[in-house]
């Protein structure tokens, strides 16, 4: 289902109202044109999935946290704005979750130039 | 008393692989902890958008050492769907057996050296290694690989099962049945791992849900959730089995979850082999460039020996044009910080035990 991220709070609500209490995974797909936040519910009790997509602009993406709803959604979401560089608007800032990284760059992005350190050893 | 900040780790504290843990105490009591996690962290996910489908099941099998066959598998499948190949029959029959050998494996090791994290030393340890041994070298003769296995291959295996290969699993089915079921004795007449699990980080039934915790620990805590269930994969659904689920939560259910869990486990595998129809099960060879994927996006789930994995992939032609690998033991840990408040620090062992994370999977 794709939705508006302006809508992101309501689906989630409506979505918990229906039975899907359970958040599997928070990820994001860099389309060049956009980036697509996914989320992946579940109901257990009539075990089906739910996925919703959400598209935001390339530029300065953000997102709302919906951590007060699912808390499993807080490492998935540090996660996302690591590597994807998508601000999570409402959230404290937060210490970096995988911490060796600068945090700066966001690695899985398809306009991250990898391979450039490797060539300046060269 | 003032509160005293210890630092645990980040090399081994009790556990497979870096976790650093940044507990703060008042006296002996917990009153928070921190994982610090990333040490391993690799960009696996983004190396594997630049490899062909077939050069990443290298990477997958690296995901989780302990059970590198359950993620290799995850991932082929997944790469099948993608490319519309069929498993064959017999290959099907063979990976189910293989998968929950690899499961038994998985739990003998997280068994053995929970004990010993635990205190009560070496017994069940040597025990469980004993045997875990059996089922290494079954899969080594299956595959050529002690450790790291990398046999399968789109639409079944780099290779034919050996002839014997339903007579071993039989015998070696009886073997792990007759050994396995004298550990609970063992256990639990044992006063220091009963006192040491029972009633040790409680995790309750709407906690483990909101958190999204998966696998034994979910089981434990009263859901009964299996992705092998709701989401049956291969011949799963023909298969009659249980999903052992108890009530409490705490690290003694999580004990009793994974050992039933091998009992049916060896449930499994028995009428697998009888099922399993005579037949090559010969897979693709690996050709770098195979045929084209379709678009549509795949969505891939599989009961990982910790707990449900997930794959999402949007294909492209020859590779990944993006993966995103949901590991088990990375939401499993995370709800570390909740159950370990108010506990002793001697108890933090217990339950980051009887989480059975590996950092190499949660990192990535």
């Amino acid at each position: 289902m794709d939705i508006q991220p302006e809508d992101l709070a309501k689906t989630c609500a409506d979505l918990k109202a229906k039975g899907f209490d359970y958040l599997k995974k928070i990820t994001a797909v860099d389309r060049n044109d956009h980036v697509e936040v996914v989320y992946l519910f579940y109901s257990t009790a009539d075990r089906k999935d739910e996925i919703i997509i959400a598209k935001l602009p390339p530029e300065n993406p953000e997102v709302h946290t919906i951590m007060k709803m699912y808390p499993a959604a807080d490492w998935y979401e540090r996660e996302l704005s690591e590597m994807f560089g998508i601000s999570i608007k409402g959230r404290k800032a937060d210490r970096l979750l995988l911490e060796l990284w600068n945090g700066k760059d966001a690695p899985l992005r398809k306009s991250f130039a990898w391979g450039k350190e490797y060539r300046k050893v060269e | 008393m003032a509160i005293m900040r210890i630092n645990v780790g980040p090399i081994h504290p009790g556990t497979h692989g870096v976790l650093r843990l940044v507990v703060d105490v008042d006296g002996d009591t917990i009153k928070s902890v921190e994982p610090h996690i990333g040490f391993l962290h690799r960009g696996v996910e983004k190396l594997m958008e630049t490899r062909m489908y077939m050069q990443n099941p290298s990477y997958t099998e690296k995901l989780d050492y302990i059970a590198p066959l359950s993620w290799d598998d995850l991932y082929v499948n997944s790469v099948e769907k993608a490319l519309g190949i069929p498993v064959k029959e017999p290959a099907q029959y063979a990976r189910v057996i293989l998968l929950e050998f690899q499961r038994i494996a998985s739990h003998l090791l997280w068994l053995g050296t929970m004990v010993n994290d635990v205190g009560q030393l070496f017994t069940a340890f040597m025990w469980c290694f004993r045997d875990r041994a059996k089922v290494l070298k079954l899969l080594e003769d299956v595959s050529g690989g002690r450790m790291f296995y990398v046999n399968l291959r789109l639409g079944g295996f780099n290779k034919n099962m050996p002839e014997d290969f339903k007579e071993r699993c039989l015998a070696l089915a009886d073997y792990l049945e007759d050994k396995i079921s004298v550990y609970p004795d063992v256990l639990d007449s044992s006063s220091v791992f009963m006192e040491r699990t029972k009633d040790v980080g409680v995790l309750s039934k709407p906690d483990a849900i909101a958190y999204g915790v998966s696998g034994p620990v979910l089981r434990a805590s009263g859901v009964e959730e299996d992705a092998r269930k709701s989401h049956p994969y291969y011949v799963y659904g023909k298969l009659d089995f249980k999903v052992p689920t108890y009530q409490r939560g705490d690290a003694y259910d999580r004990y009793r979850v994974r050992y039933e869990e091998m009992l049916e486990s060896i449930k499994i595998i028995r009428q697998a082999v009888e099922m399993m129809p005579e037949g090559d099960t010969k897979g693709m060879p690996i050709r770098l460039i195979g045929p084209a994927a379709k678009p549509d996006t795949v969505l891939m789930q599989e009961e990982l020996p910790r707990g449900e994995g997930i794959i999402y992939m949007i294909p492209d032609k020859q590779r990944p044009y993006r993966i995103s690998l949901r590991s088990p033991a990375f939401a499993n840990l995370s709800v570390l910080p909740k159950i370990s408040e108010g506990y002793r620090f001697a108890d933090l062992f217990s339950i980051v035990g009887s989480l059975d994370v590996v950092l190499a999977e949660i990192d990535r």
